[in-house]
């Protein structure tokens, strides 16, 4: 007579881990969420200055921007130009004071037509300061 | 004849222990996503040269609907350099990076005020940006 094999293997995992594994499985995702840093360009702009100090600065190069276009010292530049535009310009200036950049941008341009044109004056060696157009308050009687 | 007391053992199983430690994470995650701004709506702009952005306190957002948020909560530009001041109080120059995030259509009326701001409180700007695709 041939006796059956009684013994029973636990295939199972016990039931009381579950939370254990959750809790597991949530950090290894949050840890994978939070390892991947943002990448970005550091840009330095110098402190403000008042409309007397500008006076110092007409050896400047100026870069004005419009919705789609760039203008170099007041002469439209094609984008595809502007890179080599600029080095030029820089290299023949030798202070870092002659080396700042003036861009000075119309209230329509978009950003990414903006970080494109400071990034080229960055890496070309630039310092870039942004003229802005102060507000003033007029009180009216 | 003195019968002696019997002693009940009141201890927490210890079976909750996961599922405690499960809520207490769940917690702390919600906690966290409110000075988030993961959940805001904005398309990065792109640029080259791009370098890994230093862990920062601060965070400006400029979002598709051109609204501005610090650290994940609305503000407006008047305040926004009185609090990154607040922010980067006692942080040494090199130790002061604010991450800008812009969407790509926002005008320059918009960004450059915040620009500004950020500037004048003293912080070191990182715009965060994608790397440009050919």
């Amino acid at each position: 007579m041939r006796i059956a094999r009684t013994t029973k293997l636990l295939v199972e995992p016990p039931s009381s881990a579950t939370g254990d594994i959750a809790f597991n499985l949530i950090v290894f995702f949050l840890v994978c969420a939070s390892v991947q840093p943002d990448r970005g360009r550091l840009q330095n702009l110098p402190a403000s200055e008042t409309a007397e100090d500008q006076q110092q600065q007409t050896e400047n190069i100026e870069v004005q921007l419009t919705r789609t276009a760039v203008l170099v010292n007041g002469e439209a530049v094609p984008m595809p130009r502007f890179a080599t535009r600029i080095k030029s310009l820089l290299a023949a200036k030798t202070s870092p004071a002659e080396k700042v950049v003036i861009v000075k941008s119309r209230p329509d341009t978009p950003y990414h037509h903006w970080i494109d044109v400071t990034s080229t004056i960055d890496d070309a060696g630039g310092t870039i300061t942004l003229q802005l157009e102060e507000e003033r308050e007029i009180v009216v009687p | 004849m003195k019968i002696s007391r019997r002693s009940a053992r009141a201890e927490v199983p210890s079976m909750a222990m996961g599922d405690i430690a499960f809520n207490l994470l769940i917690f702390f995650v919600i906690l966290a996503r409110a000075q988030d701004d993961s959940h805001l709506q904005w398309t990065p702009a792109e640029a080259k040269n791009l370098q890994n952005a230093s862990n920062s306190v601060v965070s400006v957002l400029i979002d598709a609907d051109s609204k501005l948020y610090l650290n994940g909560q609305q503000i407006g530009v008047a305040q926004l350099a009185g609090r990154i001041e607040g922010l980067l109080e006692g942080a040494p120059p090199g130790e002061r990076p604010v991450l800008v995030k812009v969407h790509n259509e926002a005008l320059a009326q918009r960004f450059e005020p915040v620009i500004e701001a950020i500037s004048e409180a003293g912080g070191e700007l990182v715009h965060i940006v994608e790397e440009v695709r050919d």
